[in-house]
């Protein structure tokens, strides 16, 4: 029945994307077609893993804050389905001019904010400006080709001055969000946005409830309210599954999965995700700096028995997932094959080498185990150092003292990085470089997806960083809820159709 | 007594100063700062510089730390650089979990302590009272963490009768709710707590059977459990009270624990969050108060002991 309700979202969804494509549509998120009475009293109890520190949309960084905030409170003019399609949402519709330089919006009508004032095109005109002119705000940068942002009646044009063929994927982004003109809320503390639910409560260091908007401006939600649980222990979280105090349980771990669906109450739907467990190489100097000592590393580590390991998700072996733009199946550049390793490693004169890896302590040991024997079967030698993600922060990114570097990144669509030599990723390359600048200014969708692709390609040929596996989102969802989305959920959690179905 | 109490005031003051400063330079040596989790790993430079400014971190660490000072001596802990919330009223707020878990661990400890120490002391060198210190021992030795799982499974997953974790929304406007999700946690913390505490009852009781005065009691004709429930617990009263004064501090690091097991929004676990934000005026605060409540503990130990305790106002 799940997973049937699941097939109906995804095949409405695929609808919409294709209306989409004709650029000229309305769609209104459609009612999740069930067979049982929704329970509009009811509340849903979702576990989460990671606390967003503050709920300041504009200024704090995390996934956090994206994955609750984006979509179920804030809006913008369009958003991003769980296929990572683009669909207009607070615009009824757009058009993009065939030279990629002007973009015009309808703005809908009959949208409120959550204290009750009307959205007006001059409030969307000062949300992006604000974005744009501010470069303390996240994502600022995503508007830099942003020329001019006016308003004429309910239509909003975007000029540019030269074509940027991830704008549209931006505005899906924080950068695209809309808030009221001038708003004097702390937005540390509280939300007023446009979306489906609004910021109820939230008891620091314990559960953010979101509740029913309702003067929503589309299809209202179907559950009062949602409480979102932040546990970080997985297994506190199966316990709290398995006594009935959750509904909805997130970054579940596949290993569990028997335990957690052994009385019934619970299914587990996997989902894609562009989460990409990212070994980043510190190629600046050293034997790492040795191309080939970067491969053996590559090809001394067995992806497949890391994803087996995980239980879910699958392998990867370049920078792009398969979500994304620009996907193609590189795991010919560096299969796993130790011997090839050691050859490549004795033609550097690199043998005994011992090299150390930095990883935030919250991903367990379970991946350091088997790159610590991984390496050491092809002689090297791999301390491993867990230090604490502020720790992680400082000494990896900021300053790029590291040799190894394990992190999951989660957002999607970030290749930009392997672009910016100033990443903590320390890749320089100008073909590269002028590669992704081409993907930005081309105004063709396939075109911009061939370069990246192009490019993705020379990234991991020239081995600058390793892919242990791309992520799975596991969701474990309770009898009677559906319309929980199971893909790439680390990033959004769009809630717009949960429904729980009454006892 | 009262040059004694106000001697003591000024040093329980003096430590509280230098347990400031402690706390302050330690936390500047922790890798990493709250600018560069505010502005994560997709920031520039310029906005964690901005963002440091704007917190006021740019300031050097001696004018930090006057702030902060000038702050506490007029009663106010300042403010979380991440939310803005006052510290203050996030510590009101948890305390009211952290609090309540506390006084249940240790009124479960002593429960389970005093009888049982009383009684394994009494019968020291029979089967029972054996058994009893041998359980003790072992229950002493089990780790708190893996206590709490297997007291999780049995109540909450298998038999259902208590929440596996979290604390309800709700608060103490449901008591009986409250209270019941405090009951598995309390019971980790004091059973293991108890049982250390049970080696004390026995051995101060052991030593008060050895006394003169309940000797001389048994010898006037009471029987000899008599002659140590009237002349013989007040002495043991006094171990008590000196040790519980002790295992505040370990019942304060056993919530730590125990908070993040059982999901509890309490002062411990809101503390490992702000470390990992390095949230450090919330933090600094923090550690302040539970500091200075482990001192005040101590001072208020020592003077019970001087008015209960005949012996020690004779001395002086």
């Amino acid at each position: 029945m799940l997973r049937r309700t699941a097939l109906t979202a995804t095949a409405l969804l695929a609808a919409g994307a294709l209306l989409l494509t004709a650029c000229t549509n309305d769609v209104t998120p459609a009612p999740t077609q069930t067979d049982v009475t929704p329970d509009t009293d009811a509340s849903v109890a979702v576990r989460l893993v990671l606390e967003p520190g503050n709920l300041d949309i504009r200024e704090t960084a995390g996934a956090a804050l994206d994955q609750i905030l984006v979509d179920n409170v804030y809006q913008g003019l369009v958003s991003r389905t769980p296929q990572q399609d683009i669909v207009p949402t607070l615009a009824s519709a757009y058009e993009i001019s065939p030279d990629g330089l002007t973009y015009t919006f309808e703005l809908r009508e009959g949208v409120a904010f959550h204290d009750g004032q009307e959205l007006t095109p001059a409030d969307v005109v000062w949300s992006l400006t604000q974005v744009k002119e501010n470069a303390a705000y996240r994502d600022s940068a995503r508007l830099s080709r942003v020329d001019t942002i006016t308003a004429e009646g309910q239509t909003i044009t975007l000029t540019l001055s030269e074509p940027d063929s991830t704008l549209l994927w931006n505005l899906t982004g924080r950068a695209g969000l809309i808030l009221k003109q001038d708003d004097d809320i702390d937005r540390k503390t509280a939300a007023n946005g446009t979306g489906p639910y609004t910021l109820a409560d939230w008891k620091q260091g314990d559960s953010i409830t979101f509740a029913r908007f309702a003067d929503y401006w589309g299809e209202p939600a179907q559950v009062a309210e949602v409480v979102f649980s932040y546990i970080p222990d997985t297994q506190a979280a199966l316990n709290g599954a398995l006594a009935g105090e959750l509904d909805v349980v997130t970054g579940f771990d596949a290993n569990l999965i028997d335990q957690i669906e052994a009385n019934g109450d619970f299914t587990v739907e996997l989902g894609e995700s562009t989460d990409k467990a990212t070994l980043a190489i510190n190629s600046t100097t050293g034997p790492l700096s040795d191309v080939r000592v970067r491969q053996a590393i590559r090809q001394a580590i067995d992806k497949q028995s890391i994803v087996d390991a995980i239980g879910a998700g699958q392998t990867q072996y370049g920078p792009i997932p398969s979500l994304d733009p620009g996907f193609e199946d590189l795991s010919a550049v560096a299969p796993f094959d130790p011997e090839a390793a050691r050859a490549l490693l004795a033609e550097a004169g690199a043998e005994d080498l011992s090299l150390t890896l930095t990883i935030p302590s919250f991903y367990g040991s379970t991946i350091p185990q088997i790159l610590v024997s991984n390496l050491n079967d092809v002689g090297i030698t791999l301390a491993v150092n867990p230090v604490e993600f502020p720790a992680w922060i400082n000494d990896v990114y900021i300053n790029q003292d590291f040799e190894l570097s394990y992190v999951l990144h989660t957002e999607a669509r970030d290749f930009e990085n392997w672009a910016n030599p100033a990443y903590y990723f320390t890749f320089d390359n100008a073909e590269v470089q002028s590669l992704f600048a081409q993907s930005l200014s081309a105004t063709d969708d396939a075109a911009a997806a061939a370069l990246l692709q192009q490019a993705a390609r020379i990234v991991s040929e020239e081995h600058a960083a390793d892919w242990l596996y791309t992520g799975a989102s596991v969701v474990a969802v309770g009898t009677g809820i559906a319309g929980v989305p199971s893909v790439n959920v680390n990033e959004r959690l769009n809630l717009a159709e949960l429904v729980k179905s009454q006892e | 007594m009262i040059r004694y109490a106000l001697t003591r005031l000024a040093l329980l003051l003096l430590g509280l100063f230098v347990a400031s400063a402690l706390i302050f330079l330690t936390l500047r040596i922790l890798p990493g700062d709250v600018a560069q989790m505010i502005a994560g790993i997709n920031s520039t430079p310029e906005q964690i510089a901005a963002i440091r400014e704007r917190l006021g971190l740019d300031a050097p660490l001696i004018a930090q730390y006057a702030s902060w000072m000038g702050g506490i001596v007029r009663g106010d802990l300042g403010a979380s650089l991440v939310t803005g919330t006052p510290v203050a009223s996030e510590l009101v707020q948890k305390a009211q979990v952290t609090v309540p878990l506390g006084l249940l661990s240790m009124l479960i400890a002593l429960v389970i302590a005093i009888p049982f120490g009383v009684l394994s002391a009494l019968r020291r060198g029979r089967p029972d009272g054996t058994a009893l210190n041998v359980g003790a021992q072992a229950l002493a030795a089990v780790p708190v963490v893996w206590a709490g799982m297997m007291l999780v499974v049995v109540f909450a997953v298998w038999l259902g009768w208590l929440p596996a974790q979290g604390f309800p929304r709700s608060g103490w406007d449901q008591p009986w709710n409250a209270l019941r999700s405090l009951l598995l946690p309390a019971l980790t913390i004091g059973v293991i707590e108890g049982a250390m505490l049970l080696r004390f009852v026995r051995s101060a009781t052991l030593q008060a059977v050895g006394q003169d005065f309940v000797r001389t009691g048994a010898a006037k004709g009471l029987t000899r459990t008599q002659a140590l429930i009237r002349h013989g617990l007040p002495s043991v009263g006094l171990s008590i009270i000196t040790v519980l004064g002790l295992q505040v501090a370990g019942i304060i690091v056993g919530t730590v624990i125990i908070e993040q097991l059982f999901t509890l929004p309490g002062i411990g676990r809101m503390l490992v969050t702000d470390v990992g934000n390095r949230d450090l005026l919330k933090v600094q605060g923090e550690l302040l108060v539970l500091t200075g409540f482990v001192l005040v503990v101590g001072f208020v130990v020592d003077l019970v002991h001087r008015v209960i305790d005949p012996r020690q106002r004779e001395a002086e």
